[in-house]
């Protein structure tokens, strides 16, 4: 589907500041958070829910109607969304004005620090109900699946402590676990990426048509062109060189560049390296994220675009001579 | 009740009346819900209604398959729960799926949920629209009895659509779908359509490569 401005920050904007609340709270409890530093983690997380905030604006076509948005909270993860990251954006907001106005007093107190991991429990409520708003939706192939759920909230959490390192000078226990952090979540993204690939051969024609012969070309879609425009749950197929280099920078910015450098800081390397992991983080969702919706593919495909060949996904035997056809 | 339209794809010619009737009748009056500001600049607009047009098979042996495409007013619409503001709805009486324009906020998340992409997103309003089986059509009452169904099913001319209730069990489309073994598009989705379509009776006939030339020399 089109990778629209709005959805890109909105989710990514969502996903830092859970991050980064997580930073937040992890860094909190292993003692030796400076108020400084406490202060810059807030300032920095709110900044980044604000900014996904303003974006569901845009994502709205029609704001007149916008005050029926929880009428739907039973069955609408749409409906849950907005309730969940007003909640996440609540509690981040009064965390904020506990840190920035009340001081050292307020941060030393047990109810900040549970205040601090009710901010990380409703961040992480926020980024899961988002993230089952796609992996929900039966038609869009490439999201249905608990994988979806699983990597939406890893790479928001790994980008959030890649952005919070810049701030936040790690110690080798958290640096530890971020190195943890981004072997786990390569690993289901790139599970996630062979989903989407097996997704893209489930457009069949004999399901989208009711046709038995296969394979099948579109001859017309009932307009002059492709109705893209209209339709932006569909979007022309990515090239397989477009999307392979997207998925390779993607990787390597989300997953190698932080891991050398993240490794490059357990060995002794200079400080500095923690900026060059929040770049590659900031810049790797970005390119992950346009991948999410620009690589989806729909089961209304099958009326937009041609079959594509499939081989048999079964081990073939190829010992046997060739079958004469009379 | 269920209302539903049931296309026989061996009548179905491709000629997209229906397609162009759906257009003329959602457009026309003060009303018209169909955007078509400028229909002679870009005709490549909202249309409720396409009809796909696909080719299959191997030359020499293919066939050509017409698809008159519009909302399948699905028993379980897809398209209706995901919907946080309650514009979209099926209707308890006649199982229509509508959308109150009013309450939408064109977030077009019933368009990802819409298995078979049949919702549409108006650009000037800002909001979603789709098939309304031409509810102000079925439910006139000033109309002539027969003329209370869907502008695409009374423009066709080769009477390959039926407009009935799909749920009573005497109706001609309920006898249709079960004496002709009427199928319904994607059921691996869950969705259950109720517009439901008639399959093509027998297959093209086989052409061997080796006589094509001995065919072709007959017919021309």
């Amino acid at each position: 589907m089109r990778p629209t401005p709005p959805l890109l920050i909105l989710t990514i904007g969502q996903g830092l500041a859970g991050g980064i609340v997580l930073a937040f709270a992890f860094l909190k409890s292993l003692g030796g958070l400076s108020q400084s530093t406490a202060e810059a983690l807030v300032i920095m997380a709110l900044g980044t829910a604000f900014i996904g905030g303003v974006a569901s604006f845009f994502h709205m076509h029609r704001l007149a109607a916008a005050r029926y948005v929880l009428r739907r909270l039973k069955t609408s993860w749409l409906s849950r969304e907005a309730l969940t990251t007003g909640l996440f954006g609540g509690s981040l907001a009064i965390l904020a004005v506990l840190t920035i106005f009340f001081g050292r007093a307020m941060m030393v107190s047990p109810g900040y620090w549970v205040w601090t991991w009710l901010c990380v429990a409703t961040g992480l409520l926020a980024m899961w109900v988002t993230a089952m708003l796609y992996a929900t939706i039966p038609a869009m192939l490439s999201w249905h699946g608990a994988l979806t759920v699983l990597a939406f909230i890893m790479v928001g959490v790994l980008s959030g402590f890649g952005l919070a390192a810049i701030v936040a000078p790690l110690n080798a226990t958290v640096w530890v676990a971020f190195l943890v952090l981004v072997v786990g979540t390569a690993i289901v993204k790139g599970m996630h990426w062979a989903h989407f690939a097996e997704a893209r051969g489930k457009i069949r024609a004999s399901t989208g048509t009711g046709l038995p012969f296969s394979p099948y070309r579109l001859q017309d879609t009932g307009t002059t062109k492709p109705p893209y425009r209209t339709q932006t749950q569909v979007w022309p197929v990515l090239s397989p060189g477009l999307r392979r280099t997207v998925m390779l920078a993607a990787a390597f910015l989300l997953f190698v560049v932080p891991l050398g450098l993240t490794l490059a800081q357990l060995l002794g390397g200079p400080s500095l390296l923690r900026f060059g992991v929040a770049v590659a983080a900031i810049g790797g969702v970005f390119l992950e994220r346009w991948l999410f919706f620009g690589d989806a593919t729909h089961s209304s495909r099958v009326f937009l675009s041609d079959e594509m060949a499939a081989l048999p996904r079964v081990p073939l035997n190829t010992n046997r001579r060739p079958t004469r056809v009379p | 009740m269920q209302l539903t339209i049931i296309t026989d794809l061996n009548k179905c010619v491709g000629c997209k009346s229906c397609q162009v009737s759906c257009k003329e009748h959602n457009t026309s009056g003060a009303f018209g819900p169909v955007p078509d500001e400028s229909p002679y600049q870009d005709p490549d607009g909202m249309w409720w209604n396409r009809i796909v047009t696909m080719e299959s098979g191997e030359y020499p042996n293919t066939s050509v398959l017409y698809l008159p495409k519009a909302c399948m007013h699905c028993y379980d619409a897809p398209c209706v729960p995901v919907c946080p503001t309650g514009a979209s709805y099926k209707r308890e009486d006649n199982g229509v799926v509508l959308v109150d324009y009013d309450s939408c906020i064109g977030c077009q998340l019933c368009m990802w949920a819409c298995p078979y992409g049949v919702r549409e997103f108006d650009e000037e309003e800002g909001v979603v629209k789709k098939c309304t089986m031409c509810i102000d059509r079925i439910e006139d009452d000033s109309l002539p009895e027969k003329e209370r169904q869907p502008a695409c099913v009374q423009s066709c001319p080769t009477h390959a659509r039926t407009f009935g209730d799909l749920d009573d069990p005497d109706s001609e489309v309920a006898r249709l779908v079960q004496e002709r073994q009427g199928f319904g598009l994607m059921p691996e989705l869950g969705a259950r359509p109720a517009v439901h379509y008639l399959p093509r009776r027998k297959a093209p006939s086989q052409v061997h490569p080796d006589e094509l030339d001995i065919f072709m020399g007959e017919r021309y």
